[in-house]
């Protein structure tokens, strides 16, 4: 599902820092995966670029066989919209749109009929439990209430990658755990991939493998005999 | 100080393109005024320099108005005790293919006493032995550089369009280029006056006479002799004065230059409030740190105040330069419109550089650049240190502020229109003008949000993502959007405003000509129907009327002359026989009884702006200095007449020539006979008068082109302050956008991750551009109309007591709108491409 | 002998009063008309020569004159024509002809200080003055082309009237007829007028050949008189504006 071969990462500047040392790795489809590490130790990083969000500065990432590094930059988009759903820390909604409406945002841009926008952004809004808060502004809600919005979002296609950078990092642990088991759920109802960047071992053990970064370096790859069941 | 050094340097550092914009807004706005009133000032010293140096020592000079006045006034002013030397002068413009040439008749014999004609060769020259000069008609002295220019040398011929046709001139004298001879870009010829009456069609008329006083004798004194010894139909003056009369004829483009130039600045206001909002909106985080670490209010205030200061030199300066090049381009599109609007010949290679000018135009930029910063320095110094270093929370221009401003406008329209529905006079009317401007401006946000949150669901059907985001970019950000809008507004109203008094005015004038220029051929002397330079004897009348296909000529004659110290025009003509031709639309008065008694030379009708620049109504009198005293007539009528800005008159020939002196003509109206063809008869005349005079005749169509076309030049100065006034408001979209994008790249980020394709982020942003173009357009259109309504007032009651009716220029409206989408637009894609590139990773980051 | 004759003549003419010479000169000088062709050669002070050539006519007595100067040469000049009628109670009109342009034109008094026509002479010196428009005071005799003469000194009574303040004049006391006259501006010496080449014509001494010095500019101007003749009948009509316009 996921490929990288040598993928490094070095961010150009007055001094050049190494964010990722050369590194491989695979990630079968329908596996849910933690990444963690200490703040600055690339695993940000190592998400961004998977989500074709970043190019590498070398090495080979392959998406659902589909090598980005020779995408341009419409067709990488492509990608993204299709196979990738994105959930992010501070949720990222746009705060002009309704519940309902940010949902809909990549189904628009996809070019979908209204209707079926309609019907989907619906049904997605139900799936994460909001059928009632669908023509509320994002600052309405509380913060579990927009990650799940945002969740929604990213779910908007079906996509079979999911990618989430830190999504319970700026909940209250109540709100986190309920966001874990909805990803959870998700991801056992859809077979959907999920690649979590998180520093919570708590959220991270609720994964059935467990990467761990430091300095750039994958430090470990570990697979969680009995996933908790948050 | 230090604080600016160390927190807006490197802030302006790091917003260039904004900081350059902002500086744009001020530059121009002060460039305008600079470069406008600097080509104005350029033109009026000209013509005062020329009309110096021609005076020469000359202390007074006697003239009546545009008319001249007979010889014989010379042997008066002479035979005073009080005047050492006078001297005749006739001064006229040719066209040469080395530009206007200037020529001024004098008398050889005894000018010298008053200008110092510093000939070439010396002793050996013709001035020293006039006799040659005079003996022969065709003597010329020309200066240096005009020599020069034509390849011309002493006893060279010089072919000059003159009334007696082409005509050749000996070159007896060259002028060393000192003095006199720079005059008018040294394009100056001297001709004996007795020959330059023949060669002009003056009769035996003089222009004026140039008076050197006797010693001891005051300026005053001597004013007040002459005047006495000629009585009120001459003006005594110094001749400094002839620069304030053409000074006031310009006035109404001293005016319009004066509002275009206030309203280029407003703009600029606009554009620092809007960078400045935008600038502490940005820079709250530092604000709350400043404030956070112990600085006062006060101090923030300052600190803004003084970045707002700083801009606001930076931007002056830059301004008084461009606008000094600016006056460069325009100054000899400008000469040549007062020249063909007024007949008087201006030459100004140099631009005149006034340091006041340019101090007070960096002082109105400072402060512009202040007035533009207050507010925001105001809101930054209230800002909130705690709340300011919270993340993620914006400062939202709250609905009290709406309401208060709404509040505020509703009383400004309150009291503008008081003051214009019950006042009486300029003290009334401008403050009304004022108020009413400034209220527009108030209601500028609120309009603006309306306007956006009715386009959002439009926006949104058409394109769901990127029209909605556009809409709501507006609606969420009214710090960011109103003053972009209010300046585009302010733009767009003026241009509205005027484009709506020049169609007024072409419509009027087109009526105006439609039924009183309805003649078949004009014959004129000139290119030019205003130039004063040649003039028809009279007996051409009767040769003219003995042409086969003729059936009636018309003379008429028109020249200012002075009434209250102010030029009007009077035009004389048979009156009998032109009301068998032109019903004159009387606005005052009875039609024919107006016709009746003013034929019978027993009264004048005036021009309708007459009456309301005087006051002067039916049954008035109107006191009219001529050479032999003054003309008491009552006023019949009025009626409209657009053949002066300042006013005019008609009088019947017989009394003008009786009190004038004059028979000369300026133009021949032309009827031609039933059956005959205009362009037959128009050859005709030519073909009589090839070689002998040069004559130009037109045709109905070619004279109503004309004057359209030099209402078109007229109107042509105020384009380009319409076009910067806009480019203004464009650079305010421009700006917009480039925070607009900045504040949204998280937005637009996530736009991007979610799988927005490069393109529809574009989209979003040019929708955003067009989207406050157009609200810019609506609330422009909707001012505009409030403009037209205050401009005609004020071309009623300061220019010209012109009275316009009421059109709204929908062709210039739809005109403008694909013009203001694409610059909209076209202001959109650098900043829209700047988007898309910018880093994905970060944008999502931002914060 | 002679010596005595000269020491009477002397004294005689010390007793002379000043007025009594200059109204013995115009009295001597008087003809009711004269008429002459002079030929007025300029020498400029880069030695350029110009020369012209007119036809003076005069009558009425000296002082209440009228005379019509017209221009024969050069061909560019030919039928201009002055036309000067002399005041003896003030300074005289003149006015000019010009037949290209069919003009006349008066030449005003502000104006006489001007040259003539690029000659060493102005307006002024070509008027007839009365004496009674002047002070004389007498300064005493001098010698001058081996002919005694009075020196005399003459002022303007009304300054106006005058380009000089004052004027010495040299006065042949054999014949009573000017020798030279110096015009001044304050100190500044202007013109120097020399009459020469005295010849009696009808009992008339008149100087046929007159020199005139322009010290501004360095000029020499010469006049010869040809065909002189005096007492001519002349009628006053032909010295009017409308004569003057008549072509030549």
């Amino acid at each position: 599902m996921i490929g990288l071969a040598q993928v490094s990462k070095t961010f150009t500047g007055k001094r050049d820092v190494v964010a990722l040392h050369p590194l491989d790795l695979t990630i079968p489809k329908g596996e849910m995966v933690a990444i963690i590490g200490a703040s600055g130790s690339g695993k940000s990083t190592l998400l961004n670029l998977i989500g074709g969000l970043d190019h590498p500065t070398a090495g080979v990432i392959s998406v659902d066989g589909r090598e980005l590094g020779s995408l341009s930059d419409d067709d990488l988009t492509r990608v993204r919209r299709d196979k990738i759903g994105f959930v992010f820390q501070f949720f990222n909604l746009l705060p002009s749109l309704s519940c309902l409406e940010n949902v809909s945002l990549p189904l628009h841009l996809r070019g979908w009929p209204r209707q079926k926008i309609h019907d989907r952004a619906t049904d997605l809004l139900r799936l994460v439990g909001l059928e009632k808060r669908m023509d509320h502004l994002p600052d309405e809600l509380s913060g579990g209430e927009r990650q799940r919005v945002a969740i929604a979002r990213a779910l908007s296609v079906y996509p079979p990658i999911l990618l989430a950078d830190e999504p319970t990092g700026n909940l209250d642990s109540a709100a986190g755990a309920g966001i874990l088991t909805l990803i959870k759920d998700l991801h056992e109802r859809l077979g959907t991939t999920v690649l979590m960047v998180t520093h919570d071992m708590n959220v991270a053990r609720a994964c059935e493998r467990i990467l761990q970064l430091k300095d750039g370096v994958l430090l470990s790859d570990a697979r969680v005999e009995s996933p908790a069941a948050s | 100080m230090k604080l600016l050094v160390l927190l807006s340097w490197p802030y302006v550092r790091k917003h260039k393109l904004r900081m350059l914009l902002t500086l744009a807004g001020i530059m121009l706005g002060v460039a305008v005024y600079v470069g406008m009133h600097t080509a104005n000032l350029t033109i009026q010293s000209a013509f005062q320099r020329t009309v110096d140096r021609i005076a020469g020592k000359a202390q007074l000079q006697v003239s009546a108005g545009e008319t001249g006045f007979p010889e014989d006034v010379l042997e008066r002013v002479q035979s005073l005790r009080e005047v050492s030397a006078a001297a005749p002068v006739i001064e006229a413009a040719l066209a040469t293919p080395q530009g206007t040439l200037l020529v001024l008749g004098v008398d050889m014999t005894g000018d010298s006493s008053l200008r110092e004609y510093d000939l070439e060769g010396g002793g050996e020259d013709v001035i020293d032995d006039p006799l040659i000069f005079l003996a022969q008609p065709d003597s010329m002295i020309v200066s240096r550089q005009f020599a020069e220019r034509s390849g011309l040398g002493r006893g060279s011929k010089l072919t000059l369009k003159t009334m007696g046709g082409q005509k050749t001139f000996i070159v007896r004298g060259v002028m060393k280029a000192t003095g006199l001879a720079t005059v008018f870009g040294g394009n100056l010829a001297i001709m004996d006056i007795y020959a330059a009456q023949a060669v002009f069609g003056r009769g035996r008329l003089f222009d004026r006479i140039d008076v050197g006083l006797s010693e001891g004798v005051s300026v005053r004194k001597g004013t007040a002799k002459l005047q006495s010894l000629l009585g009120p139909g001459f003006q005594v003056e110094p001749p400094q004065s002839r620069g304030a009369h053409f000074e006031s004829m310009a006035r109404g483009l001293t005016i319009s230059i004066n509002m275009a130039s206030l309203f280029a600045l407003l703009i600029g206001v606009f554009i620092i409030y809007n960078s400045f909002s935008i600038a502490i909106t940005q820079r709250r985080g530092e604000i709350g740190v400043l404030r956070a670490l112990g600085a006062s209010r006060g101090q923030v205030r300052r600190l803004f105040l003084l970045e707002s200061i700083v801009l606001g030199v930076a931007g002056s300066l830059l301004g008084v330069a461009a606008g000094l090049a600016l006056a460069r381009g325009v100054v000899p599109g400008l000469a040549a419109t007062l020249q063909d609007v007024f007949g008087h010949a201006v030459s100004a290679s140099e631009i005149t550089i006034s340091p006041p000018l340019a101090a007070f135009s960096v002082f109105i930029g400072v402060l512009a650049s202040l007035v533009g910063g207050y507010i925001p320095a105001h809101a930054a110094a209230r800002v909130d240190p705690v709340k300011a270093l919270q993340k993620g929370r914006n400062q939202v221009l709250s609905e009290g502020e709406n309401r208060l401003r709404r509040r505020a406008a509703v009383a400004c329209i309150a009291t503008s229109a008081a003051l214009i529905g019950f006042g009486n006079g300029n003290a009334y009317f401008y403050p009304g003008y004022l108020l009413g401007i400034t209220s527009l401006i108030l209601l500028s946000p609120s309009m603006a949000m309306w306007l956006a949150s009715v386009m959002r669901p439009v926006l949104k059907a058409v394109w769901p993502v990127e029209g909605a985001l556009a809409a709501d970019s507006l609606i969420q950000a009214p710090r960011r959007t109103s003053a972009t809008v209010t300046a585009l507004m302010l733009s767009l109203a003026l241009a509205v405003g005027f484009a709506g008094v020049s169609r007024g005015i072409y419509a009027s004038l087109i009526d105006w000509m439609s039924h009183t220029l309805n003649p078949d051929l004009y014959v004129s002397p000139s290119r030019s129907i205003t130039a004063k330079t040649f003039r028809f004897p009279a007996s051409m009348a009767g040769e003219l009327r003995s042409m086969e296909g003729v059936e009636e000529v018309q003379p008429v004659r028109n020249a200012r002359v002075m009434i209250g110290g102010e030029p009007v025009m009077a035009v004389s003509l048979d009156i009998g026989a032109i009301s068998r031709r032109v019903r004159v639309k009387p606005v005052e008065g009875d039609r024919d009884e107006m016709v009746r008694l003013a034929s019978q030379g027993k009264g004048v009708i005036i021009s309708d702006n007459l009456s309301l620049l005087r006051n002067l109504h039916r049954g008035g009198i109107l006191e009219i200095p001529t050479p032999r005293g003054v003309l008491k007539l009552p006023v019949l009528g009025s009626s409209v007449d657009y053949s002066d800005q300042q006013g005019s008159f008609l009088i019947d020939s017989k009394l003008f020539q009786r009190y004038w002196g004059d028979d000369t003509a300026n133009l021949f109206r032309i009827h031609v006979k039933k059956g005959q063809s205009r362009e037959a008869v128009r050859e005709a005349i030519l073909k009589r008068w090839a070689g002998s005079h040069e004559i130009f005749v037109y045709t109905n169509e070619g004279i109503r082109e004309y004057i359209l076309r030099l209402t078109d030049q007229w109107f042509g100065l105020t384009y380009i302050q319409l076009a910067v006034a806009l480019v203004v408001a464009i650079l305010g979209i421009v700006n917009t956008l480039t925070v607009s994008i900045s504040d949204r790249r998280r937005e637009l980020g996530v736009l991007q991750a979610v799988g927005g394709l490069r393109n529809q982020i574009r989209r979003t942003i040019w929708l955003e551009a067009v989207s406050i173009g157009v609200v810019g357009l609506v609330m422009g259109a909707a001012a505009g109309v409030v403009m037209i309504f205050f401009n005609l007032h004020m071309l009623h009651r300061d220019l010209g007591g012109l009275r316009v009716d009421f059109v709204f220029p929908y062709a210039f409206v739809a005109l403008m709108t694909p013009v203001v989408v694409l610059c909209s637009f076209a202001a959109a894609l650098w900043p829209a491409e700047s988007a898309v590139r910018a880093s994905l990773v970060e944008s999502l980051e931002y914060e | 002998m002679s010596k005595w004759i000269a020491f009477l003549l002397a004294s005689c003419a010390l007793a002379q009063d000043p007025r009594q010479i200059v109204e013995e000169v115009q009295r001597r000088n008087r003809s009711q008309s004269q008429r002459y062709e002079g030929t007025l050669t300029v020498t400029s002070a880069k030695s350029r020569v110009t020369q012209k050539r007119w036809r003076y006519e005069r009558t009425g007595s000296f002082g209440d004159s009228k005379a019509v100067l017209r221009f024969l040469e050069p061909p560019e000049v030919k039928g201009v024509a002055l036309l000067v009628h002399n005041h003896k109670e003030r300074a005289s009109d003149q006015w000019m002809w010009t037949p290209e342009l069919q003009r006349d034109r008066r030449i005003a008094l502000q104006d006489r200080s001007t040259r003539f026509f690029g000659t060493g002479f102005s307006f002024e010196d070509l008027e007839e003055r009365d004496a009674g428009q002047f002070d004389y005071t007498l300064l005493g005799q001098e010698k001058l082309d081996g002919q005694m003469c009075w020196k005399l000194e003459a002022r303007p009574r009304q300054t106006k009237r005058s380009q000089y303040t004052h004027s010495y004049l040299w006065v042949r006391q054999d014949l009573y007829v000017y020798v030279m006259v110096e015009g001044y501006k304050n100190q500044e010496l202007l013109r120097r007028i020399a009459y020469r080449d005295y010849e009696n014509v009808k009992g008339l001494w008149t100087a046929r050949f007159l020199e005139v010095f322009d010290t501004k500019r360095q000029s020499r101007t010469t006049m010869k008189l040809e065909k002189l003749e005096y007492g001519l009948p002349m009628k006053d009509e032909d010295f009017t504006l409308q004569a003057l316009r008549r072509p030549l």
